[in-house]
């Protein structure tokens, strides 16, 4: 198993975790960037216009840059899972993946948000097979074929309106009569022919053989089922927090969202937290870059008194 | 040696995977999936899922930006 010591391991390479190695680094902290991909949520939206010095960038290539210029200053990345991080009785920590384990003075927890899941039967079976939880990403796969949408909020009825201009058919699948998003984009689905709405329904199960082929659909109301054909389904009923290295460890909200005050600093010391993955309720590029910046400059002055301290 | 990429414009690592093909000097063929739909179902077709990228080599194929498995087959190490 690799191990090696850091001053500082950030979790995510999402915006806040980069901006976080690219402070830490130019302060001559050996860092290190441990995360399961590159770029985070920013990563996934084709273009960005609110990145101050930036008119218009796809987040895949402003993900790659933003590595590169953390490259320059000599941050490590390590592309692995995080399974745990601990405290030792040296007060140092360790961050553990299926690969390797690595210790570090400071931890900068900054691995945002992940979908929310259905929980049915199925769903982990088929994902990457036709369920998907990104329609950005994995619509074009969909040209001409049968899709359902399940949610009823402004991201599920974003995505049937962009699904519907590339698939053959759309369904809509929400467990109410009425939906959250904004009324403005239900009148537009309505208007469109291979739109289907299917309401106050939920999806029971998902079934196919290699691929997705069938979502089971119960009538919240009747309690009848029946089955929907369709070769994508994009699950859009919002986001949680993965609180598998956080619960117990730090202070978490009621949602999950890493509790942390104007410093980026959590309830233990030496472990910092930037981006959507706090409780900060702005989720957005330009204030997980800040929040990077101001988690890298705080652990850099922890760090400091530590070496003096230990 | 034949190279196919299956790719889609918004992807990180599907960038990844060609700068590192460029950087090897390896000559590729790169597919847009989101324009090509005969190429989509291709690539699922031998891929068995719809994740990008998808990397064909004379026929072995690898999902996603899968440096050591890629390095193997690419014959590099």
């Amino acid at each position: 198993m690799k191990s090696k010591i850091y001053d500082v391991i950030i979790v995510g390479a999402g915006p806040a975790g980069i901006s976080a190695a690219i402070f830490a680094a130019r302060r001559e902290l050996k860092t290190l960037v441990v995360s399961k991909d590159l770029g985070g949520q920013a990563a996934l939206s084709p273009m960005i216009e609110n990145y101050p010095g930036f008119e218009k960038i796809s987040g895949a290539e402003l993900a790659v840059q933003m590595e590169k210029q953390a490259k320059n200053f000599g941050v490590e990345f390590i592309y692995e899972n995080v399974s745990s991080v601990n405290q030792s009785e040296d007060k140092k920590f360790s961050v553990k993946t299926d690969e390797g384990e690595y210790n570090g003075t400071a931890v900068i927890l900054a691995f945002g948000k992940i979908p929310r899941e259905l929980k049915v039967p199925g769903e982990q079976q088929f994902r990457g097979k036709g369920v998907s939880y990104c329609a950005n990403c994995d619509a074009p796969m969909f040209k001409n074929k049968t899709v359902a949408v399940i949610g009823g909020g402004d991201s599920a009825l974003d995505a049937a309106h962009y699904l519907a201009q590339i698939a053959k058919k759309v369904y809509l699948v929400h467990r109410r009569d009425e939906f959250r998003g904004a009324e403005s984009r239900v009148l537009k689905l309505k208007s469109m022919k291979n739109v289907e709405f299917v309401l106050s329904a939920t999806v029971k199960e998902f079934k196919g053989d290699r691929l997705l082929r069938t979502a089971v659909i119960e009538n919240l109301k009747t309690g009848s089922a029946s089955d929907l054909a369709v070769e994508g389904a994009f699950v859009e009923v919002g986001w949680e927090f993965d609180t598998m290295l956080t619960k117990g460890f730090v202070d978490i909200d009621e949602l999950g969202r890493v509790i942390i005050n104007y410093v980026g600093e959590t309830s233990r010391q030496g472990i910092f937290a930037a981006g959507d993955v706090t409780n900060v309720p702005y989720k957005q590029i330009t204030v997980a870059v800040g929040q990077g910046a101001i988690a890298a400059l705080q652990a850099y002055n922890y760090i400091h008194n530590f070496s003096t301290k230990h | 040696m034949k190279v196919l990429v299956y790719s889609t414009s918004s992807c990180p690592w599907c960038v990844r995977v060609k700068d590192f093909l460029k950087g090897k000097k390896i000559a590729f063929t790169d597919i847009d999936v989101s324009e090509d739909e005969s190429a989509a179902n291709e690539m699922v077709e031998k891929s068995g899922q719809m994740g990008v990228p998808v990397i064909d080599v004379d026929g072995e194929i690898i999902i996603g930006f899968d440096r050591p498995k890629l390095e193997k087959v690419l014959k590099l190490k």
